[in-house]
C-alpha cells in the first residue's frame, strides 16, 4: 500500500502568457525547506524509491517562470549555484504566484545547491541562495546514486575532485575505517 | 487521494501514544496493532501515520560494516560495537551529531560517553533553531505552552513556518482551530495571520497573509515594531509591503487580548538568521507593554527541544557542547556540527537519530566522505550511504518508551506499544554498550603503559 | 561501616546541645549511640560538628532553571570547573548545571534542599532534573495558587475538593507541599495583568488573593501535610508591600495547625522583598519593623530571608508579572513561560550592585529582618537562590550576620550606598548571631517547618547528614575574623550524607544519587476518584496533554523518600 500519492500539483503552464517571453536560463532565488509529502516519505524511510526522488528532488516553480523556460510538469531542470549544481524535476508550486522563486525540499537534491556559510552562527544558508535553472534532458538521480556521485565516498576511482568551499582536495577512495 | 477502507482487522489498540515526529508530540494517538505491527494510527497527521504505521520500510535491521569493496555486509552486534567503540576510542576530535529523534534516556548515556572521551554533542538544532536560540541569548524568551494559546488567544501568527505541511496537527490541536476555555468558538474566536515571502498551506488557512520578500524579514519586523511604538515610517514600502498595511497590522496586533507568534525555519535560514529572530522576539516584548503576547519556536523534530533541554540541565549550554577540554564550552560557530565539518575538524563522527545525509549542505557532508561514519538509526537513508557502520536502532515512542520535549517544553513520556524487531536493539543500549567498551579500550591502553 | 566523630564542638538546637564537645557515632547512614571499636575514627578537635544543611528555599531544579541556563550562557561561563575522576564539569555561577549544584550543595555542608517551585504540566522535567543532581536530598513544592481547579474551589469555599485536589495533585506531581505564588496575580498574568494587594479579585475568576491563601491554609491543615501552606505573597519587590505582606499573614489566624511535625502554619518565603515601604522607588525604604514586629507576636508564621548578596544574578519566579515589570526597569533580557491552567514563570538577569540606593537598602532590609526577628526558629537562611543571590553565598550572609563589625564596615566603607543610612535601620542593630543560632536558621528551624523527624539534628535515629566545619569555637571572634568564618562554612572540613563521606577539606570526594523527597497523602483515595470524575471532562478540554500521560511515573523517582500521611489526622 502506498500511502502518499505523488504532490498533487495540476498541469497548469500556461504558453499564452503574455509576460512570459522563452529563455534558455532564469536567475532565480532558490529557497529550501519541508513540504507535507517530502517530510511524509522521508520520516517513513523510503527515501531509494522513486517517490523520494519526485517529492524531494523537484524544483516547485512560478508557471511563468515554467513557461519562460518551457519546461511543464515533471520535465527536468539543472539548477546551479556557487556550491553545485543538480539536476530536479520541475512541477507547477502550489504557493504561486512567486516568480523568480524556486522552492526545493529539503533533501540530497538541495543540499548539493545551498550554502553551507554559517556566517558563524551555526546555522547554514538553506533560503534565499541565488542560482540559475536551465532546461535540461537528463534524469534526476535517485538518492543513492546521487549520493554516490555527489561525494564518492566508496569509488576508489574516482577523480579526485574539488572542495569549493576550501578548495582544497578532498581525498575520496581511502575512507574506510582504519583496521 | 483514493477513499480507503478504514482499518478493521486488528488485535489490539493502545491509546494516548505519542507521535514521534514533529515537535507538536500529539500524545493522543491510538495504535492498531496486528502481529505486533502498527497497522494503523488514529488521530495522527499525514506525516505521523506514514512514520508510525509503516516502519518496516527499509528498516535497518542487522548491524552492518563497510567492506573492501564498499557495500555494506552484515555483521553481528559484538563485532559492530568493537570496531565503533575502536573508533570513537582512537579519535581525536570525534562528533556526536543528532539525538533529537530518541529519548532522554538515551541522550543521559550519550553524554556519559561524549564526556569521557571529548567529543562535541550536538544536535539538529545547529541546522535549524540554533539561531534561534541564539537570539533568546541575546533578547531573552518570552513563550508560553500550547494550552495557554489553545485557551486564551484570539490572534496567532505563524511566521517563516509552514504549519499545515511541517506540523499539520498544530493548528488543529493548539492554535487556531480548538475550542478554548476563552475561546468557545474556536476558530471563529481567533484572527490568524501568516507571514512569509510564500504563499504557503498555512497562509491559505489564513485570514490575512503578509508576503514580504524574501531575506526581507528583518526589514520588515523591524517596520513592525517601529509602527507598534507609534513611530512614522518613513519608506512607502518595506520587504514589499505598503506602509499601510504595516500600520494596519501593528494596531491589529496591539488590540488583541492574547497573542502568539509561532515562528519557523523561514527566519533562521535566510540571511539575517538570529537577527531575525531577535527582532521577532523584540517585537513581542514590545507588544507586552500594551496586551498580551508570547511565541513559540515551531521545533521540527519530537525531541530537539529535549536535547537543549537536557544539555542545558546537564551542562549549561543547549547545544554544540565541545568537551576536549575536559569542561564543557559552547562556541557558536566554532563547536557545532556544520562548521566543524566545513572546517575539515572532525575525525570520527557518529550519527544517532538524525539524518545529516539528508540535510546537511554538500559543502559539509563532503568531508563525511572523508572520515569514518558511525550511523545509529531505524532506517536506511542518505546517511546510510556514508556510513562505515551502522547499528540498528529502535523507534521511541513505538518500540521503546521514553521522555520527549514537546517544543513548548512539557515533558512527555512516550510509551511503548510493540516490541522491537528481534535483531535490533535500544539506543540507550546501544550507546551504553559503545560507553562500555571504550572503557575497556582506554584501560587496557593504560595498563599497557 | 561505622564511624565516630570525636570531640568536635557540637551545635543542635534540636536537642539542645549548644556548643559541647562530644562524639557523633554514626553506622549504615543513621546516627547511634555507640559503636564497636572497629568504628573508623575522625577527629574533629577544635571543629564545629552540625547536622548538614537543609536549605528551605532555592531554586535548583526545574523548566524555569532551565531556560536560564539556556538563555545565559554568559553565566554559565562563570565558575567552571573541568571533571575530575570523581565530579563531573561544572559551569555556572547563578544558574549551575545540575552536577555543580549537587556538589556545591556538599561543599557548604548542606544535605537536603527544597526546590521552591515545581509546575504541575512540567513535573517530569523538574524530577528529571532532581535525577541530576548529585549529592542531595530534593523534596519539590507543587505550584497550587494560581491552579484554575483551585481557583474555584477557593471561590466556592469548597475546602473538602481542595483537599482531596491537593492529596490527588501531590501524587500526581511527586511533590512534597503547597506553594503558593502571587495568588491570583499569576493568572491575571495570561490577560498581561496582575493583583494589587489581597483583595483585588482575579479577572474572569472572580476570587481574591484573600480566598485563595485561607482555602489552601485550611486544606493544607485538613489534610495535615508536614510542611505548611509556603507563602510567596502578592506583590513582591513594590514599594510599600509590606502592608499586603502583614495582611497575608493574617488571613490564615484562624486557621488551626493540624500537625505535630511542625510549628507553622503558613510559612512566608523571601520575605525580604516584601517588607518595603514608600510609595515609589525614590521614597522607598524599609517595612522591615512591621512585618518582623507581626511575625514577633505570632508564632504560628515562620519565614525564609531571601538575602541580597549584592551580585550578578537570575532572578525567576512564578511571579511572572512582577518579572515583566523588572524587565522594563532594567531592560535585560526578559524570558517568560506561561503554563497552561496552571501558573506562569519570568527570568530577568539581574546585577545587584552596592552603589545602586535601592539594592543596598534591599541589602539592609534583609540583615534587618534576621536581626529583628527575635526567635531563630521563626527564620531561616536563604538568598532565594539565585533571585537575591545564588546560594554559594550563604557562608558570606553567616559572616554578615555574625559580625557586626563587618555590617558597619560596609556602611562606612561605602561598599553599600550611603542610602542605607536613612532608609533602614540596619547601622543601629548591633545583635549578632551565635553559633547556635546560625544551626538553627540553617539546619533546625528548616527541618522543623517541613516536618523532618530525622534531618535536621544528630540525635539518635537521624539520618547520619553531618557537616564538620574547620572553627575553633573557643578561640574565634566572628565579629572580626568573618573571613575565616564565610571561608570555612564554604568549605566544610567533611559533609557526611546518609553515612557516606563526601566532601573532605572543602573537595569532593565521593557522589551518591539524589533522593526525591515527597508527600503521600493517604486515605483519601475514594474521595480522589470521586473527584477525578468531575475533573476529567475540563481535563480533557482545556489541557493539551492527555491525562493518561500527565503525571510523573515512577520511572522519575528512582530513589524516594516517601513521606505518608494520614488524611485529616
Amino acid at each position: 500500500m502506498t500511502y502518499i500519492d505523488k504532490p498533487a500539483v495540476p498541469n497548469v503552464v500556461k504558453f499564452d502568457e503574455p509576460l512570459a517571453t522563452k529563455r534558455d536560463k532564469l536567475e532565480v532565488i532558490l529557497n529550501t525547506g519541508s513540504d507535507i509529502y517530502q517530510g511524509a516519505c522521508k520520516k517513513r524511510g523510503s527515501t531509494l524509491k522513486d517517490e523520494y526522488r519526485r517529492v524531494s528532488g523537484t524544483a516547485y516553480m512560478d508557471p511563468r517562470d515554467m513557461a519562460r523556460l518551457d519546461v511543464k510538469n515533471w520535465d527536468t531542470a539543472i539548477v546551479k549555484t556557487d556550491w553545485g549544481e543538480v539536476v530536479v524535476f520541475t512541477a507547477h508550486s502550489r504557493d504561486a504566484p512567486h516568480e523568480g522563486q524556486i522552492f526545493i525540499c529539503k533533501g540530497p537534491w538541495a543540499n548539493t545547491v545551498v550554502s553551507p556559510d554559517t556566517y558563524c552562527c551555526c546555522d547554514p544558508t538553506y533560503k534565499g541562495v541565488d542560482a540559475t535553472i536551465e532546461k535540461t534532458d537528463e534524469e534526476p538521480l535517485l538518492m543513492a546514486d546521487l549520493m554516490a556521485k555527489v561525494y564518492m565516498k566508496y569509488d576508489k576511482d574516482a577523480e579526485k575532485t574539488i572542495n569549493c568551499l576550501t578548495d582544497k582536495k578532498v581525498n575520496v577512495g581511502i575512507t574506510k575505517p582504519e583496521e | 487521494m483514493a477513499y480507503e477502507e478504514p482499518i478493521r482487522d486488528y488485535d489490539r489498540i493502545v491509546e494516548n501514544c505519542t507521535c514521534a515526529f514533529c515537535g507538536c508530540n500529539c500524545d493522543d494517538l491510538t495504535y492498531l496493532i496486528k502481529d505486533e505491527h502498527v497497522v494503523g494510527v488514529r488521530h495522527a497527521c499525514r506525516l505521523g501515520a506514514s512514520k508510525i504505521m509503516e516502519d518496516m520500510d527499509q528498516r535497518l535491521l542487522v548491524p552492518m560494516i563497510r567492506n573492501e569493496e564498499g557495500n555494506l555486509v552484515e555483521t553481528d552486534w559484538d563485532t559492530a560495537l568493537d570496531k565503533a567503540a575502536e573508533l570513537i576510542a582512537g579519535a581525536v576530535r570525534p562528533v556526536f551529531y543528532g539525538w533529537s529523534e530518541t529519548s532522554i534516556e538515551t541522550m543521559k548515556q550519550g553524554i556519559k560517553l561524549g564526556e569521557s572521551v571529548g567529543a562535541v554533542l550536538d544536535n539538529q538544532a545547529t541546522i535549524c533553531h540554533g539561531p534561534s536560540l541564539q537570539a533568546v541569548q541575546n533578547s531573552g524568551y518570552p513563550v508560553n505552552t500550547l494550552g495557554e494559546v489553545k485557551n486564551r488567544a484570539d490572534m496567532v501568527v505563524y511566521t517563516g513556518s509552514n504549519a499545515m505541511n511541517s506540523h499539520p496537527r498544530h493548528m488543529g490541536r493548539y492554535s487556531a482551530f480548538p475550542r478554548g476555555y476563552f475561546r468557545k468558538r474556536g476558530r471563529f474566536d481567533r484572527t490568524i495571520v501568516t507571514m512569509d515571502p510564500r504563499y504557503t498551506d498555512t497562509a491559505k488557512m489564513s485570514d490575512i497573509w503578509v508576503g514580504f520578500e524574501p531575506n526581507g524579514d528583518y526589514e520588515f519586523y523591524t517596520a513592525l515594531r517601529a509602527a507598534i511604538k507609534g513611530k512614522e515610517l518613513k519608506q512607502e514600502v518595506i520587504s514589499g509591503i505598503p506602509k499601510e498595511t504595516v500600520v494596519e497590522l501593528a494596531e491589529a496586533m496591539k488590540n488583541t487580548q492574547y497573542g502568539c507568534l509561532f515562528f519557523g525555519l523561514g527566519l533562521t535560514h535566510s540571511l539575517a538568521k538570529q537577527r531575525n529572530i531577535d527582532a521577532g522576539i523584540r517585537l513581542i516584548q514590545d507588544l507586552n507593554k500594551y496586551t498580551k503576547w508570547n511565541l513559540v519556536p515551531m521545533r521540527g523534530h519530537f525531541n530537539v527541544n529535549g536535547f537543549n533541554i537536557f544539555m542545558s540541565f546537564e551542562m549549561g549550554y543547549p547545544y554544540g557542547v565541545d568537551f576536549s577540554r575536559g569542561y564543557p564550552r559552547y562556541m557558536n560557530g566554532e563547536t557545532n556540527t556544520i562548521d566543524l565539518l566545513t572546517r575539515e575538524e572532525v575525525d570520527v563522527f557518529m550519527v544517532i537519530a538524525a539524518d545529516p545525509g539528508a540535510h546537511f549542505p554538500g559543502g559539509a557532508n563532503r568531508h563525511l566522505a572523508n572520515i569514518p561514519v558511525i550511523q545509529v538509526d531505524i532506517h536506511w537513508g542518505p546517511s546510510t550511504e556514508l556510513a562505515d557502520i551502522v547499528l540498528p536502532g529502535s523507534f521511541v515512542g513505538v518500540e521503546v518508551a521514553g521522555t520527549s520535549y514537546r517544543m513548548d517544553g512539557v515533558p512527555i513520556y512516550m510509551k511503548k506499544a510493540i516490541d522491537k524487531p528481534e535483531t535490533c536493539r535500544d539506543d540507550e543500549w546501544i550507546i551504553k554498550e559503545l560507553y562500555d567498551r571504550v572503557q575497556k579500550i582506554k584501560g587496557e591502553r593504560i595498563a599497557s603503559k | 561501616m561505622e564511624y565516630i566523630i570525636k570531640n568536635g564542638t557540637v551545635y543542635d538546637p534540636t536537642n539542645n546541645v549548644a556548643g559541647e564537645k562530644k562524639d557523633i557515632m554514626f553506622k549504615d547512614g543513621k546516627i547511634v549511640d555507640n559503636v564497636s571499636s572497629d568504628a573508623k575514627v575522625i577527629d574533629a578537635n577544635d571543629k564545629i560538628v552540625m547536622a548538614a544543611g537543609i536549605d528551605p528555599h532555592s531554586h535548583i531544579a526545574g523548566p524555569k532553571l532551565v531556560v536560564g541556563r539556556l538563555y545565559r550562557p554568559e553565566d554559565s561561563r562563570r565558575g567552571i570547573k573541568s571533571k575530575t575522576d570523581v565530579t563531573r564539569a561544572e559551569t555556572g555561577f547563578s544558574i549551575p548545571n545540575c552536577p555543580a549544584t549537587g556538589y556545591r550543595y556538599s561543599r557548604m555542608g548542606y544535605g537536603t534542599v527544597i526546590e521552591a517551585a515545581m509546575p504541575p504540566l512540567e513535573a517530569k522535567h523538574t524530577h528529571e532534573e532532581i535525577i541530576a543532581t548529585p549529592n542531595i536530598d530534593i523534596g519539590a513544592l507543587s505550584l497550587f495558587g494560581n491552579n484554575w481547579f483551585v481557583l474555584e474551589y477557593a471561590k466556592d469555599n469548597n475546602i473538602d475538593d481542595l483537599a482531596t485536589f491537593i492529596s490527588k495533585w501531590l501524587k500526581l506531581t511527586r511533590g512534597y507541599g503547597v506553594k503558593i505564588v502571587n495568588p491570583g496575580g499569576s493568572e491575571a498574568w495570561g490577560w498581561g495583568m496582575n493583583v494589587h494587594g489581597i483583595d483585588d479579585p482575579v479577572p474572569y475568576f472572580d476570587v481574591s488573593s484573600r480566598d485563595i491563601i485561607h482555602s489552601l491554609a485550611e486544606a493544607n491543615e485538613k489534610l495535615g501535610l508536614p510542611h505548611s501552606i509556603h507563602l510567596h505573597p502578592n506583590d513582591l519587590g513594590h514599594p510599600g508591600n509590606y502592608e499586603t505582606t502583614v495582611s497575608s499573614m493574617d488571613i490564615v489566624k484562624d486557621v488551626s495547625k493540624n500537625s505535630p511535625v511542625r510549628d507553622q502554619t503558613v510559612h512566608m518565603t523571601h520575605i525580604q522583598y516584601h517588607s518595603y515601604a514608600g510609595t515609589n522607588w525614590r521614597d522607598f525604604e524599609s517595612g522591615a519593623e512591621d512585618v518582623a514586629k507581626f511575625i514577633n507576636n505570632n508564632d504560628y508564621v515562620t519565614c525564609d530571608v531571601g538575602q541580597i548578596t549584592l551580585d550578578e544574578t537570575t532572578t525567576m519566579t512564578a511571579d511572572a508579572p512582577m518579572e515583566f515589570d523588572l524587565h522594563q526597569l532594567n531592560g535585560l533580557k526578559w524570558a517568560n513561560k506561561d503554563i497552561e491552567l496552571e501558573t506562569a514563570a519570568g527570568i530577568v538577569p539581574f546585577i545587584y550592585s552596592g552603589r545602586n540606593s535601592v539594592h543596598s537598602v534591599q541589602w539592609a532590609i534583609g540583615l534587618e529582618m534576621f536581626l529583628m526577628v527575635e526567635n531563630p526558629w521563626q527564620i531561616m537562611l536563604t538568598t532565594d537562590s539565585p533571585n537575591a543571590g545564588p546560594f554559594i553565598r550563604y557562608p558570606r550572609v553567616i559572616s554578615w550576620l555574625m559580625s557586626n563589625k563587618r555590617r558597619v564596615e560596609m556602611i562606612e566603607n561605602g561598599e553599600v550606598h550611603k542610602a542605607v543610612g536613612r532608609k533602614s535601620i540596619i547601622a543601629t542593630l548591633d545583635r549578632e548571631y551565635d553559633f547556635n543560632e546560625i544551626a538553627t536558621i540553617s539546619r533546625a528551624a528548616p527541618a522543623r517547618a517541613y516536618g523532618f523527624a530525622d534531618k535536621g539534628h544528630l540525635g539518635v535515629g537521624a539520618r547520619a547528614d553531618i557537616a564538620v566545619y574547620d572553627i575553633n569555637p573557643n578561640n574565634i571572634d566572628p565579629s572580626n575574623d568573618y573571613e575565616a568564618i564565610e571561608h570555612a562554612f564554604g568549605n566544610a572540613a567533611l559533609t557526611v550524607k546518609d553515612g557516606q563521606i563526601l566532601v573532605k577539606d572543602g573537595e569532593v570526594v565521593s557522589t551518591k544519587e539524589s533522593q526525591t523527597i515527597w508527600t503521600n497523602v493517604q486515605g483519601l483515595e475514594e474521595q480522589e476518584n470521586v473527584l477525578m470524575k468531575k475533573i476529567m471532562p475540563v481535563f480533557d478540554k482545556y489541557y493539551t496533554v492527555k491525562f493518561e500521560n500527565y503525571p510523573v511515573f515512577d520511572n522519575y523517582v528512582p530513589n524516594p523518600i516517601q513521606v505518608n500521611v494520614q488524611a485529616g489526622k
